[in-house]
């Protein structure tokens, strides 16, 4: 019996499954991944290669009051984001779980439209970049666990 | 990796191929009149290329849309004013019944090579042909995104009048992002098209891709078109509603918008 060329190639398609590289996509915080340690970690809590700063920078109740209201200090992070109406816009809810558009954590850091006060961070840019907002909409689309 | 249901039909296909079973009485140099190309628009058909025979195909897809006001369309002639998705295609025949090839489209600059085995043939009392079909693709000249898929393409031809196909294809890697980011990151379609002859050199063509199963952004793939064969070569002029010309490209289907596009293929058998 010959085994056919095609049959190998077939066979090495079927074992070899192709994905993209998440780093690649998360730019200047290559360890940027949809949850919401790495989030905290690489987002909330450092700047990142581009320049841009930290959030705890202002957003933390250590020595100050936080900025806007929002306290996004280790422990309390979580708490102050989910379901929470904003500071700055009442009508708005900081994260909705499962709803990156109506997320007002993500319409702050994109700029858009219709928010009050300035695009984060505050001090202008550099911003999040695409790909870094792009896995922080993927964590709330997925329904903004606590991991 | 889980082994879909659909998966293990096209392995199975693709492990009947290992019993390559034709006769040497098939003449594969001469005229099908129901099957004269190796593929319908942007689907493949089961024409078997001779051993050592080649042929070459260009795809040329307007991206300027045929919707809106006629007397834009026009002013843009039908979407020939817009730049165009061009493929450039060439197969070679290495074994009876097996050919291999490589597809060149100017969409994300995407390198395709492909090989498709014939494993059984239409034959009175059996009607149905199967050729089972496998392909690599990556993105910007073969660097980036790759994805490789694997399926089958089954066909049945109406004396020489018409040919129809079916050709379910599964495609891993569609989705251009990685998995972390997405909810699916292969496709599972089903092919469908057919060809009828309508005088000695015309033939009707038409297909679709519907994805049943996995990544599925935007609408599915269609096309239909017109084609005149002179000799070994085969003009056809077509409507699509994608620019899709690769396997993964189908997968992720045409745009939301619901346009329709104009394009042709032409190619060229050398036998
Ligand atoms: C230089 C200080 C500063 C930095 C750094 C900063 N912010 Fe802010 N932030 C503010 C101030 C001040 C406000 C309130 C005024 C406004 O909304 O423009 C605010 C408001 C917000 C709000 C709206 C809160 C509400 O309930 O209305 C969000 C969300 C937010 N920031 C997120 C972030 C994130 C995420 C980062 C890090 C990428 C960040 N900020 C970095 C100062 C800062």
């Amino acid at each position: 019996m010959r085994i056919h060329i095609p049959v190998i190639v077939a066979a090495l398609a079927l074992f070899t499954a192709c994905d993209e590289n998440l780093s690649k996509i998360a730019g200047p915080s290559p360890n940027l991944e949809p949850t919401f340690a790495s989030i905290q970690r690489d987002i909330f809590e450092t700047a990142d290669s581009a320049g841009r700063v930290s959030c705890i920078g202002c957003h933390t109740s250590t020595g100050r009051n936080p900025s806007g209201g929002l306290n996004l200090n280790h422990d309390v992070a979580y708490e102050q984001l989910i379901n929470l109406a904003s500071r700055g816009k009442p009508s708005a809810v900081r994260v909705v779980p499962g709803d990156p558009d109506a997320s007002y954590l993500v319409q702050k850091l994109e700029g858009a439209a219709g928010i009050a006060g300035r695009r984060m961070p505050f001090g202008g840019a550099p911003f999040l970049t695409d790909g870094q907002i792009l896995i922080l909409r993927r964590w709330i689309a997925i329904g903004a666990p606590r991991n | 990796m889980k082994l879909t249901l659909p998966l293990r039909l096209v392995l199975t296909v693709a492990l009947l191929s290992l019993a390559g079973s034709a006769s040497a009485q098939d003449d594969d140099e001469k005229l099908k009149p129901a099957e004269p190309d190796f593929s319908l628009v942007s689907l493949p058909t089961s024409l078997r290329l001779p051993k050592f025979s080649s042929a070459f195909r260009v795809t040329h897809r307007f991206t300027g849309p045929l919707t809106g006001d006629f007397g834009d369309v026009v002013g843009n002639l039908f979407g020939l004013d817009s730049g165009a998705v061009i493929g450039l295609e060439y197969r070679f025949g290495i074994v009876k019944d097996g050919q291999v090839g490589i597809h060149r489209s100017s969409d994300n600059r995407t390198i395709e090579f492909f090989g498709q085995y014939g494993v059984m043939r239409q034959r009175p009392g059996r009607p149905i042909d199967i050729s089972a079909a496998v392909a690599i693709e990556g993105t910007n000249n073969f660097r980036d995104s790759y994805s490789p898929s694997l399926g089958a393409i089954l066909s049945h031809e109406v004396g020489d009048r018409a040919a129809f196909y079916v050709e379910p294809m599964w495609v891993n890697n569609s989705n251009p992002l990685p998995s972390a980011l997405a909810d699916h990151n292969d496709t599972f379609m089903l092919g469908i098209g057919g060809r009828v002859r309508i005088s000695s050199t015309v033939t009707l063509v038409a297909e679709t891709a519907p994805r049943l199963r996995g990544y599925k952004p935007g609408s599915h793939h269609g096309s239909f078109g017109i084609e005149k064969r002179a000799g070994g070569h085969l003009f056809q002029l077509n409507f699509s509603d994608s620019f899709g010309t690769t396997w993964a490209q189908l997968a992720r289907g045409g745009t939301s918008s619901h346009d329709w596009y104009l394009g042709f293929n032409l190619s060229r058998k050398f036998f």
